[in-house]
């Protein structure tokens, strides 16, 4: 659905994005994360043509990204990171005036708005001005907006951002029915433990450059194993220690309050050994699991948080 | 063509212009104002008359008086309608999602200049009332009255042109308003300085110089009626000239000059704005194609001198 090669765009002497090259398959969930000023929104920009690369080409669906715009814009469908909108307008009016910006026929509007309005629950909002919607049922009405020309691919630039907890599941939930009816999303986010739950990829973007990229699965396996080894003890931590140094082969095994997070790339067999081993050697145990790096650990570990 | 001109922007320009109160009032100030004039006018004859009723020149006075005023109300009221239309979308940050639709720039630019201008419109057909008393009085031609509307149109759409282009260049409406207002200053007042100036170092030229055919009160004083049009060129500070005695093609009246010089500000201004406005159109492209066929030939240089340094 969408090839990145090389891309890059400057602003004077600022690079925003460095050599981006990226691949993103259809029907799938691609996050893209990292600090402030990482690139992702010009990223964003580029694909949805309202920004010209300074180096590099981008495809949609097989149409080039800076050569044909128009087709582009049918293409996507865009959300930004900050969107205003027009508050003399009734919300069935600010679809409408979008639905025609789209050349679409009139009854097709009115089919299609009614539809739209379901999806994102504001079908009660209907003859309501854009001014008296609260800030989740803008940002619902601007994705319901993004969606009015049937897009293939949605480009959501912090679509939860702003919103208080309820609006912020309500909008996942609405991304996972979109999902569902074989969109494509390239979602850029700040709050990562919803990204890994609704993402299929991600990728990590710092001072315009793609840092790693992949699903969920080939990520966490890159980053240091992946896993934890995660235990706790009664007590007799330092001798708990020396195993767990031996066993893992780190130099260290500190241990808090009775308490340690390992760094751990064994099978089940490793765990069964050392789990053995150190009840064979009287150190009571009180809890011992396997434990996964989540998207925030990996985002700790591989981004500097450096910002340009 | 059709979907060009008759398109949702012009749609909804409408639509939200005309649902608010400040539509009606600012229609009905505009009127007071032409109301009071017209009046006050009425009122100063009155007062200093020797004989009942009027005398014929009552009627092509109060023409040349309303005019005036109207033409100032236009020249005034346009940069404000213009010159915020696409500063105000980014102020609004709404002006991404318009451009990610499948408007083209130049349906954007045109739609929004044709919605202002639609509303200055209403307000000078509103007035019409007001030049029918004048036509009551006499003196006055129809083709006359239809000359100055047309002065009021282009005049209207180049300062509204120039307002377009100006919010398009200038990210702050507040910015983009008072250049724009300089800048209908200069067409105002400034070619008249010009002019004036003109004047005094070469006495001996005739006629008027170009610039002062930008002036659409130059255009405005030659569509009035007979000895109206001449009396006011001396006001005006250019008595004596011939008007359009230094022209190529003299058999023009100093409107049409004046409209020739608008359509060429307003095609300039709109072609600049729509040019700014897409960021990945066709002079995006254009310039893209450019700088790669610079960097290509950059290349090949640098290889030559490589090859010329290291032969072999």
């Amino acid at each position: 659905m969408l090839r990145i090669e090389n891309l890059s765009k400057k602003y004077g002497k600022l690079t925003a994005v460095d050599n981006l090259s990226l691949h993103v398959e259809s029907g799938s969930i691609f996050g893209l994360v990292g600090p402030n000023g990482a690139g992702k929104t010009s990223t964003m920009k580029i694909l949805a043509a309202l920004l010209a690369p300074t180096a590099g080409r981008a495809w949609i669906a097989g149409e080039e990204v800076s050569t044909n715009p128009a087709r582009i814009r049918q293409l996507v469908g865009y959300m930004p990171d900050f969107f205003g909108v027009y508050d003399d307008l009734k919300v069935e009016e600010y679809l409408d005036f979008y639905a025609a910006s789209y050349a679409m026929p009139v009854r097709e509007r009115r089919m299609i708005i009614g539809d739209l309005l379901e999806l994102v629950d504001l079908s009660h909002k209907r003859y309501a001005y854009v001014d008296s919607l609260s800030r989740g049922m803008k940002q619902r009405l601007c994705l319901a907006r993004s969606l009015v020309h049937d897009p293939s691919l949605l480009i959501l630039d912090e679509p939860a951002s702003g919103l208080d907890p309820r609006a912020r599941v309500e909008m996942r939930e609405l991304l996972k029915e979109l999902k569902s009816m074989g969109k494509t999303i390239i979602i850029s986010s700040h709050i990562l433990p919803e990204l890994s739950e609704l993402c299929t990829h991600i990728g990590i973007m710092e001072m315009g450059k793609l840092v790693i990229s992949g699903t969920n699965e080939e990520i966490v396996h890159h980053t240091r194993g992946g896993r934890t080894l995660q235990i706790r003890v009664i007590d007799r931590a330092e001798e708990a220690g020396l195993i767990l140094q031996d066993e893992l082969g780190l130099a260290e095994a500190p241990f808090f309050n009775n308490s340690a997070v390992l760094p751990f790339s064994g099978d089940d067999e490793d765990l069964n050994r050392i789990l053995t081993r150190m009840v064979a050697s009287g150190i009571p145990v009180a809890s011992f699991s396997e434990g996964s790096n989540n998207l925030e650990d990996i985002f700790m570990q591989v981004t500097k948080g450096a910002v340009q | 063509m059709k979907r060009l001109v008759l398109n949702p922007v012009l749609d909804k320009e409408f639509r939200s212009r005309m649902r608010t109160w400040k539509s009606p009032l600012l229609i009905s100030l505009y009127l007071g104002v032409l109301a009071l004039i017209t009046l006050g006018y009425y009122w100063t004859q009155q007062q200093s008359a020797f004989y009942a009723g009027f005398g014929p020149e009552v009627g092509p006075q109060i023409y040349v008086t309303l005019t005036i005023f109207q033409l100032m109300l236009v020249s005034f009221v346009t940069p404000a309608f213009t010159a915020g239309v696409i500063s105000g979308e980014r102020e609004r940050q709404t002006l991404d999602l318009l451009i990610c639709t499948r408007l083209s720039a130049t349906s954007i630019i045109l739609n929004k200049l044709l919605a202002s201008i639609a509303y200055i419109l209403l307000l000078i057909i509103s007035s019409l009332p007001f030049f029918s008393v004048v036509y009551f009085f006499g003196g006055v031609l129809l083709s006359e009255i239809g000359q100055v509307f047309l002065v009021y149109l282009m005049t209207s759409l180049t300062f509204g042109a120039i307002g377009v282009f100006c919010s398009t260049v200038f990210r702050k409406t507040q910015v983009s308003v008072v250049v724009t207002y300089v800048i209908v200053f200069f067409f105002l007042a400034g070619t008249v300085v010009i002019t004036a100036f003109l004047a005094r170092v070469s006495p001996n030229f005739s006629g008027l110089p170009l610039i002062a055919y930008l002036n659409p009160v130059v255009a405005l004083f030659s569509t009035f009626p007979g000895s109206f049009s001449q009396e006011m060129f001396m006001s005006f500070g250019v008595g004596g000239r011939v008007v359009g005695a230094n022209t190529p093609a003299s058999n023009l009246l100093p409107w049409q000059y004046n409209f020739i010089g608008d359509g060429i500000i307003i095609v300039l201004f709109l072609i600049l704005a729509i040019i700014l406005l897409d960021p990945v159109g066709r002079f995006s492209r254009l310039k893209q194609l450019f700088r790669r066929k610079r960097k290509v030939q950059v290349e090949i240089d640098d290889e030559e001198i490589k090859s010329e340094a290291h032969p072999g």
